[in-house]
This record gives structure tokens, sequence and C-alpha cells, in this order.
């Protein structure tokens, strides 16, 4: 079972290094927004008080969102080139095929959170966060990653082809970036922000980055919340796509 | 023990706890006289198997059983009433028949005729709506899995990954039967070596030309060592040149004693490769037999002549 798994996990990530459009959408995006958000609204750009320390915690969400592009996208190539019935007809099962797919997303999460991080850093973003901090952020986003390979999943099902998917994903990406990422809300609307997983992760880097205890009862709240919107969304993708989108 | 006195409880009591440990040693006796017999049962078997004949009539009994229909086992495939429905359209409509081990079975019929229906409920890609078919002794229905692990499957798009090298194209596929990484690259290099793209193995396949493509479809389809290989129009694209040579590496397979049923709309590779062809239209097969037996029966010179006889006589019909 360990060698599929890690075989699939190989390609998997040699996708992500050879495909350009995986590696712009899942590394070079979230390093380039950082940059530019960093520029325009930090403290190199002359801000006082500079909103790029508001904006920085939920740039990590933003980034992992996009990971339902690319699951979708992937999941519906593959799909389309005849490689899920291929893989079908091997030993593998479904979930050693899926859990493969969580296992990349999750990892690319995590380089995604460093990239962001170290870029934050360079445009003079200084988080108040110990070292059980970052886990407790790393925690957070691998949830967030586990929601969006759920919701990546559910966009394959309704997708007939990748480009129909990439433009699909928007339905999921759209609402967690406005209503649940760096973007400020007023009180009225904040209502949305509570069904959006973004919404908890953001929340909750934002308390653990600006001093708050990784520990204090409404971070592990919100990881319970985002641990249980995550575990219910990437089975109902699971689902939804062995039952609807294998074909 | 005489009991005298029934009220006697003390008495009573000592011959309850006799009882008791008569019956317990009678127990243990039976339970040691169970294991004899067991162990006498796996001797007959063991010796059975050593043989001929023996065993057989033993592996009929349990097939009776487990409603195996395949007594003498010399069949790699059995397919019983396959039917498939897709809402009002029948693509396959009761095929019965039965492919020999060993045997490479051509499988022709035009285009929608239920070929490749057929074969993805033999694979497990499609359920079947009737019928079933028992692929190397196990059930479509019920034991899959045991099936994946002895076909290998060359679908009939070339179902490659572009961005990867020929041969991590293999190695991926290779783990995914999870092969030993020695086996799999001795298995890898002599198909490399055989089909000609040794030097290609390490380029990745989007810069393979289509017949490359589909050489690297068959090689995948071939790296596992399966007992059973489906091949669905594996030659389709092909120059003529690389046509002929995957029918040598087709025609070697055999030499390796495995059952191959081939797909094709090439008739004239059915006739030069295949034992026996089945001929499906219409989601049934209505021809049966090897190439040269179908021609003495329709009285044609090639087997092409044969397969315009009959599908173009049921159009004719309006079937």
């Amino acid at each position: 079972m360990i060698q599929r798994v890690l075989a699939l996990v190989k390609m998997e990530l040699l996708k992500l290094i050879r495909e350009p459009a995986n590696l712009f959408m899942n590394l070079l995006f979230p390093a380039i927004l950082t940059l530019v958000f960093g520029l325009a609204f930090g403290s190199l750009g002359g801000a006082d008080p500079p909103l790029f320390d508001v904006m920085a915690p939920g740039l990590f969400a933003y980034a992992c969102i996009f990971i339902i592009m690319t699951v979708s996208m992937s999941f519906t190539d593959d799909r389309e080139n005849g490689l899920l019935k291929r893989i079908n007809v091997t030993p593998t099962t479904s979930t050693q095929f899926i859990g493969s797919h969580i296992i990349t997303n999750m990892f690319i999460a995590v380089i995604q959170l460093i990239i962001v991080f170290l870029l934050s850093l360079l445009m003079g973003y200084r988080p108040n966060v110990d070292v059980f901090g970052v886990i407790m952020a790393f925690i957070f986003m691998l949830f967030l990653s586990l929601c969006s390979v759920g919701l990546g999943l559910i966009t394959a099902t309704i997708a007939k082809s990748a480009g129909a998917a990439s433009g699909l994903s928007f339905i999921f990406i759209l609402p967690q970036m406005f209503f649940g990422t760096f973007i400020v809300l007023p009180e009225g609307i904040r209502i949305i922000s509570a069904f959006l997983p973004s919404y908890y992760v953001t929340d909750a880097i934002t308390t653990i980055f600006n001093g708050g205890s990784p520990f204090a009862l409404g971070v592990l709240m919100q990881l319970g919340i985002i641990a249980l919107m995550s575990i219910v969304i990437v089975i109902l993708g699971i689902f939804l796509f062995k039952k609807y989108g294998k074909a | 023990m005489v009991i005298r006195d029934m009220n006697d409880k003390e008495k009573m009591q000592e011959l309850i706890d006799e009882l008791k440990k008569d019956i317990s040693s009678k127990n243990n006796e039976i339970v040691g006289y169970r294991d004899k017999i067991d162990s006498l049962e796996q001797e007959i078997m063991r010796i059975q198997k050593l043989v001929p004949g023996e065993a057989t009539q033993t592996k009929v009994k349990r097939e009776k059983l487990e409603d195996i229909f395949d007594p003498d086992e010399t069949s790699a495939i059995i397919i019983k009433g396959l039917v498939k429905q897709f809402d009002d359209v029948t693509a396959v409509n009761g095929i019965n028949l039965e492919i020999k081990k060993g045997e490479l079975f051509g499988l022709l019929g035009p285009n929608g005729a239920g070929k490749t229906t057929t074969i993805n409920m033999l694979v497990g890609l499609l359920n079947p709506t009737e019928g079933t078919a028992v692929v190397g002794g196990y059930d479509v229905k019920r034991d899959l899995n045991k099936i994946k692990e002895m076909i290998g499957v060359c679908p009939q798009e070339a179902s490659v990954y572009k961005f990867l090298k020929g041969r991590e194209n293999v190695e991926l596929f290779g783990n995914l039967f999870e092969m030993d990484k020695n086996i799999l690259k001795e298995r890898a290099d002599k198909f490399f070596e055989a089909s000609g793209l040794k030097e290609a193995s390490n380029r990745k396949a989007k810069g393979y030309s289509g017949g490359m493509i589909r050489q690297l479809n068959l090689i995948i389809a071939l790296i596992n060592n399966p007992k059973i290989v489906f091949l669905d129009e594996p030659t389709v694209g092909m120059d003529p040149r690389a046509r002929r040579k995957t029918w040598n590496f087709i025609g070697d397979l055999k030499q390796d004693d495995k059952t191959i049923i081939l797909t094709t709309h090439y008739i004239e590779e059915a006739e030069a490769l295949c034992d026996r062809v089945g001929i499906i239209d219409y989601g049934e097969l209505i021809a049966l037999g090897s190439p040269k037996e179908l021609m003495k029966k329709h009285d044609a010179t090639n087997l092409e002549e044969v397969f315009m006889k009959i599908t173009g006589r049921r159009i004719m019909e309006g079937v």
C-alpha cells in the first residue's frame, strides 16, 4: 500500500514541478502576491501603521485555497486522458489514490506557508509568535488544504473538462477569498464568513501571530470547527466524485 | 457410582462432578480427532495434487460449492449471459463466451458494436446489468481486486502521463502493482529494448510521436507480467511499420503463455495474430471460431470478407 501511495505522491510532485500552470498557481502565485501586497501595503511602502500586518495572516489561507483549482484541474485532466480508468484497473484503491492527493496537497500547503511566511518577513512583517504558534499555524493550514482537496473533488465532479474546472473552482475560491482571508469585512456581513473554512484559519492565525496563545480556548474551538469542516467536505467530495465524477 | 437415595445431595453432586469430568475428557478426545481428521484431509489433498486426475476431482467438488463454472481450469475467461444496458441502449446483449488459457482471442466488430463495453465489464470498469463473467477463476462481481492483480489493460486511448518520462510512466504503474524494484527495472529495460523505445525512455512522453505513445501504452499494460492481457485497439494510429513491429511484440507474448484478448479494427491484424476470433455486432456475438474456420464456413478468402459478409448482412436485414 505504501509503495502505491508513494509512487502517486511522487508523480503528483513531479506534476507540480514540471507543469508550469501548477507551479505558478501553487508556488509562484502566493510568492508574487505576498511581494506585491508587501510592497503596496507594507512598511517598505511607507504605510504607517502598515496595513500589510493586518493582511499577512489572510495571505496564508489565500494561497492555500487555490489548491481547489489545481486539484479539480488535475482530476478532470486525468479523467479526460483516461488515466483515472487506467489507475482503476490496477489494484490501487480509491482511498489510496485520493489519499495520495491529500498528502501531496498538504505538503504543498506547508511549502506555501513557508514561502509566504519568509517573504512576509522580508516585507517587514514581524509576527509575535513562538514555535508552538508556528506549529499550530501549520496544523490549521493542513486542515485548510484538506478542505481544498475536498472542494476540488466536488468541482471536478461538476466540471466536464480541465478548462471548465478552472472556471468553476471560483465558485468555492471567490467567497473564501473575499469573506475569509485578508479583506477586512464590515460587521454586518461577517455572518457569511462563519460558513467558510478559510475564515477560521485566517482568524486563528491572526490571533496566534498577534501574540495570542495557540492553546487559547477560542483557537482550539476554531481548530475543532476547521477539522470537522475539512473531514465533512473531503468525505462529501470523495462520495460525489466516486458516484458521479469518475466517468 | 450407585445412588440409593435420590435425596442424598452430596452423592448427587459427586455424580454430577464425575459426569462433567467425563464429558470434558471426551470433548478433548473429539477435538484431538478433529485435528487428526483435518491434517489427514490436508495430506490427502497434497497427495491428490501429485496424482494426475485426482486433483481435478477434488477441485470440481469445491467449485460446485462455490458456484464457479470452470471444472477443468482450462479457461482464462468465461462469460455467461453478459448484458450492459445504458438507459434505453443495450450495448452488450447476452454474450456467452469462453476463452482458453494461453489463447490469443480477437474481438472484432464495427464501431459501437460493444467490444470496449465488454472489455470494460471484464476488467471492472463497468458493472454488468445482467449475467456475469469469470476472469482467471474469479467472478467480476465479487472478486474484482483479485482480478486486477492478474490482468494488464492497454486502453483504447493512449493513457500516459505526458509530463513524465517514458520510464517514469512505466515505473509508476509497476509500483501500483507493488512490483519489486529490480524486477521492475529488468522488465522495463526488456520492453524498452524490444519496442525500440530505449533511447526515448528517458525523455518526457510529451515529446513522443503518436506511435511511440502507443508503444508506451502497451508497455505499461504488460509491466506487471499479467496472466491475462486486454489490448483494446493497441495499434490504432500507428504507421504500418510500427504496427508490424507491435504484431511481433504481441506474438511474442503468446509464447510467454499469456491469454490475450485483442480488439481491433484491422481485420488483417486479427487474421495474422489470433487463434480464434469473435465477431460482435449490436452487442451480440454473431460469429465465433478460428480465422480459417470462419473463412471456410462463410466461403471467404480472408477474414475481412467474412466480417463484411456477416456485419453487412445484418445491416441489410435491418437488425
